[in-house]
């Protein structure tokens, strides 16, 4: 056997790897170790390739057409942002010192010690079998600083992560690690801006005890060349409950990945996400949900909408072993294709190995239906008005779960690019 | 359970075409080179086009990799150590049956497939494959009235080869996948059938391959053509003798259909499927294939998949001419240690084009049984269409049912619609069928049954209630 020559493709993809982590920074401070380790991964494997069956779909090309000369600079303040309401704690995570500094934290939050991030960093990246995964190395390979909050009790603060990428040649990356201690409950909205030829890498990791309640919602929103990769990885214990939102529009390249294990079963899982592509982008969602005990249940809605030359993607992982009986789960792929230039890849994937479990999944892919089309015409709207009110009834569906505080963000009108 | 003794007491019925047809055959030693692709060749008296083919592929085969991205597990195949060719030895095939070896149409009579002139099939012709060759077709001169071409495809290659080079390998090419290509090299016999212009085929086609010699590999090859506003309906059955080493029997269907052709083509499944551990049995890795080439062309594929330890199929529609109607209907029982990756492709290319797709998977024992299916809606397929229904059945809490369907769109003026469920047995369908005073069995072969429906009602009248009592008899035993 001649040994195989690497294409020229994957010549380029090496390089870009390489010369990525020539200009890191040495590692230094708490995360240091994780770097270390995160930098020899991304040594050895150095970007997935389509022919793994999970990045089959996604072109990498939007992200090394980055120069890989990264810096972690600080974006200006940006005047786009919108006021935060009184019951929002606002943490900037993208600026240089503590997000803490002049901020107090609401009753029921608290920050880990550093033996204790030590000890649950990365756990439940472990759980959800992903901390190997490029994207989370990548994360582990730059991040200074990780978010480490403990969560006693319900808050009644929403908690605002909010980390903009503005500017050629821009690396954010962000880690979160929450934990929910027994009956806690919290709010967190996590808004992520990116433009120029930046990246922006996302890992959040949560533990859920046992009846606690996370809502969580991630509003994505970038333009021009910039590219996100966001991982989600959520261990839920018994009567727990995960409400997750994801909207995103306006990313070169954006992958999101969301994990969720319910260690014993027993817990709710509601998964839902909007995505947008157009222009030439590339929106890539591949989610995976295990029950590792009975009766737990999962409600997944995911909607996409692929105009111009854009790209959708979406792989739906549920797994059910046989420890998981009554376990009810439902996952419906809703999109829209408007161009005949734009491209749907869905595929929702099950595996069951439990007898005495409801599990149905759906997918549709079509264009604006023409009876509705024609209804809202008949009562005197034009056209491109019908279209546009369909489109955003079709959003709606999804961004009005978002929690409370994206309201000020106004992502329908974001996300739509309307005035 | 309360049902769970009464119904593991129950034996559960042997494969009852197990049996080993003892004729002296002739076969060629094991292994495969380039000499065994020219040996094949010579001993069909093949013309040089076809010897090309058949090298082509081996070259293009000796440099494929095996497909490993399908949910089954099996030891590695030692392709070394199988033989590619066996034939009973009789002599040149008989003008009449009745000079066939009694000894055969034996075996196809307890297999019952009657091939001898009083028992025949009313209206259906055979066409019996035994190992490496066909033995025998029925009804041919009938068939022959009509302008209708059915034979064993060496002969074809004989009698017709302009039909063969015209046709063989333009819908699975000798370089597809890994297992096509096995076959493109190494094909021994199947099917040819070929439906003139206008031509309604008078009588359901059919052939029946069995597998007798324990280390022979099967690699048939079936060749339908449709012409222009034909229309034909066939159908295939296999079964194998018990044996407790592994065969592979890797086949190639090729469909074609022109201009308002339609192809119905049926296929009930029963290769032995190795014991209740996972002994021995049938690995059946098979590339079926339809290719609507023509407007308003029609082809539909229903199986009934049950026997085979591991069944990787995907028969599929390429849709090119505009209108044209791509059909899917399935159902896969797996039981015991059983494995089955089965789904099918759906190529949108022309306008208009409509696919349907039922699938139901009943997954019993420790078996795995996985739908993976395609829906592909090319750029120039305005007002496609595709409905996916797959459904899928869990007896046991040991059986694993998993489904991939893969949508993929670039037409904004198609829709694709797909659902998916999983359910069981319930204990309350069943304790209602039982306080009617139907027995335990009963009321779970009927629930199983009635989820099968729609793939049943699809299948050719005979073969239906056939069908249906197969699936009962595979069943028997493993609900508890």
């Amino acid at each position: 056997m001649v040994a195989s020559i690497p294409s020229t493709g994957a010549v380029a993809a090496t390089t870009w790897v390489t010369s990525f982590l020539q200009q890191l920074p040495a590692p230094s401070g708490e995360m240091e170790a994780v770097q270390w380790r995160g930098r020899e991964a991304l040594s050895r494997q150095p970007l997935p390739s389509r022919r793994q069956e999970d990045w089959r779909f996604t072109d990498l090309a939007p992200l090394t057409a980055l120069a890989p000369a990264f810096e972690q600079t600080t974006s200006p303040l940006p005047s786009s942002w919108p006021e935060p309401a009184a019951d929002v704690l606002r943490l900037r995570l993208d600026a240089p010192g503590d997000p803490l500094t002049g901020q107090s934290l609401p009753a029921g939050l608290s920050l880990l010690s550093s033996e204790e991030v030590q000890q649950a960093l990365g756990h439940t990246l472990a759980t959800c079998n992903c901390e190997q995964h490029w994207p989370v190395e990548l994360n582990q390979a730059t991040a200074t600083r990780v978010l480490a909050l403990r969560v006693s009790g319900a808050v009644a603060t929403t908690l605002e992560l909010v980390s903009e990428a503005t500017g050629d040649g821009v690396l954010r990356p962000v880690r979160v690690l929450l934990l929910l201690e027994e009956k806690a409950s919290l709010d967190v909205l996590q808004v992520q801006l990116g433009a120029g030829a930046s990246l922006s890498s996302l890992v959040l990791e949560a533990h859920l005890g046992r009846e606690s309640q996370l809502r969580h919602g991630l509003l994505a929103l970038g333009e021009g060349p910039a590219c996100l990769l966001a991982h989600l990885a959520v261990e839920q214990e018994p009567r727990s409950r995960l409400e997750s939102v994801w909207a995103s529009h306006g990313w070169a390249l954006s992958r999101f990945e969301p994990r969720v294990v319910q260690v014993d079963g027993e817990a709710t899982t509601n998964l839902k996400a909007l995505q947008l592509a157009d222009g030439q982008q590339l929106v890539d969602t591949h989610s995976r949900v295990e029950f590792r005990g009975p009766e737990g249940q999962l409600d997944q809605l995911h909607k996409a909408i692929a105009d111009d030359r854009g790209r959708s993607v979406f792989n739906g992982a549920v797994k059910v072993p046989r420890a998981a009986q009554r376990t009810k789960a439902a996952q419906l792929s809703r999109n829209l294709l408007l161009s005949s230039q734009a491209r749907i890849d869905t595929k929702p994937e099950l595996e069951i190995v439990a007898d005495d479990v409801r599990c149905a999944h759906g997918a549709t892919v079509s264009r604006l239906q023409t009876d509705e089309l024609f209804y809202l015409q008949s009562r005197g709207l034009s056209a491109a008005v019908a279209a546009g009110l369909l489109k955003r009834g079709f959003c709606e569906e999804v961004l009005r779960t978002l929690p409370g505080a994206a309201v000020a963000w106004s992502p329908l009108q974001r996300l739509l690019g309307e005035g | 359970m309360s049902s769970s003794t009464s119904v593991d007491d129950l034996v559960s019925q042997p494969y009852k075409y197990g049996f080993v047809t003892d004729i002296e055959t002739d076969k060629i030693d094991k292994g495969l080179s380039e000499d065994v692709v020219r040996l094949i060749s010579s001993k069909n008296h093949e013309p040089q086009f076809l010897l090309d083919f058949r090298l082509r592929a081996y070259e293009q085969w000796l440099r494929m990799e095996e497909p490993d991205w399908a949910s089954i597990g099996y030891p590695a195949i030692d392709y070394q150590d199988i033989i590619y060719y066996a034939a009973p030895r009789q002599q040149e095939k008989k003008a009449s049956l009745d000079e066939v070896d009694p000894k055969l149409l034996e075996t196809f009579d307890k297999l019952g497939i009657p091939l001898s002139e009083q028992k025949r099939l009313s209206n259906v012709a055979v066409d019996a494959v035994f190992d490496s060759v066909s033995i025998a077709t029925t009804y041919r001169e009938k068939l022959a009235e009509h302008g209708v071409i059915f034979c064993s495809i060496s002969e074809a290659v004989k009698d017709h080869p302009e039909l063969i080079e015209r046709y063989l390998g333009t819908v699975v090419p000798c370089n597809d996948n890994f297992f096509a290509a096995l076959n493109s090299a190494v094909f021994s016999d199947g099917s040819f059938v070929f439906i003139p212009k206008g031509v309604e085929c008078p009588m359901e086609l059919s052939t029946y391959f069995r597998i007798n010699s324990g280390d022979t590999g099967q690699f048939e090859r079936t060749l339908i053509v449709a012409e222009e506003g034909a229309s034909v309906s066939y159908l295939e059955g296999c079964t194998a003798p018990m044996f407790d080493t592994n065969q592979l029997h890797a086949a190639v269907v090729e469909l074609v259909a022109l201009d308002d052709a339609t192809i119905k083509y049926s296929t009930v499944q029963n290769w032995y499927a190795g014991d209740e551990n996972g002994v021995g049995g049938i690995y059946n890795f098979v590339t079926k294939r339809g290719q609507c080439r023509g407007d308003r062309s029609h082809i539909s594929w229903t199986q009934v998949e049950t026997g085979s330890a591991i069944t990787w199929k995907y028969p599929s529609c390429v849709l090119q001419g505009a209108h044209s109607v791509g059909e899917f209907y399935s159902v896969a029982l797996t039981n015991n240690c059983q494995q089955a990756d089965t789904g099918t492709k759906m190529v949108h290319v022309g306008p208009n084009t409509r696919s349907t797709i039922v699938s139901k998977g009943i997954s019993a024992g420790r078996s795995s049984n996985s739908y993976r299916g395609l829906v592909q809606i090319g750029p120039k397929a305005q007002g496609a269409r595709n409905y996916s229904q797959c459904d899928s059945m869990l007896i046991g809490d040991q059986a694993g049912a998993n489904t991939y369907p893969y949508i993929r769109s670039q037409q904004p003026e198609a829709n694709v619609e797909h659902e998916a469920s999983t359910c069981r047995i319930s204990a309350d369908q069943l304790f209602y069928l039982q306080s009617r005073g139907i027995g335990f069995e009963e009321a779970v072969s009927m629930m199983v049954s009635g989820f099968c429906r729609d793939v049943f009602n699809q299948l050719p009248m005979e073969f239906a209630a056939e069908a249906d009592k197969l699936l009962a008899l595979k069943l028997e035993g493993s609900v508890g």
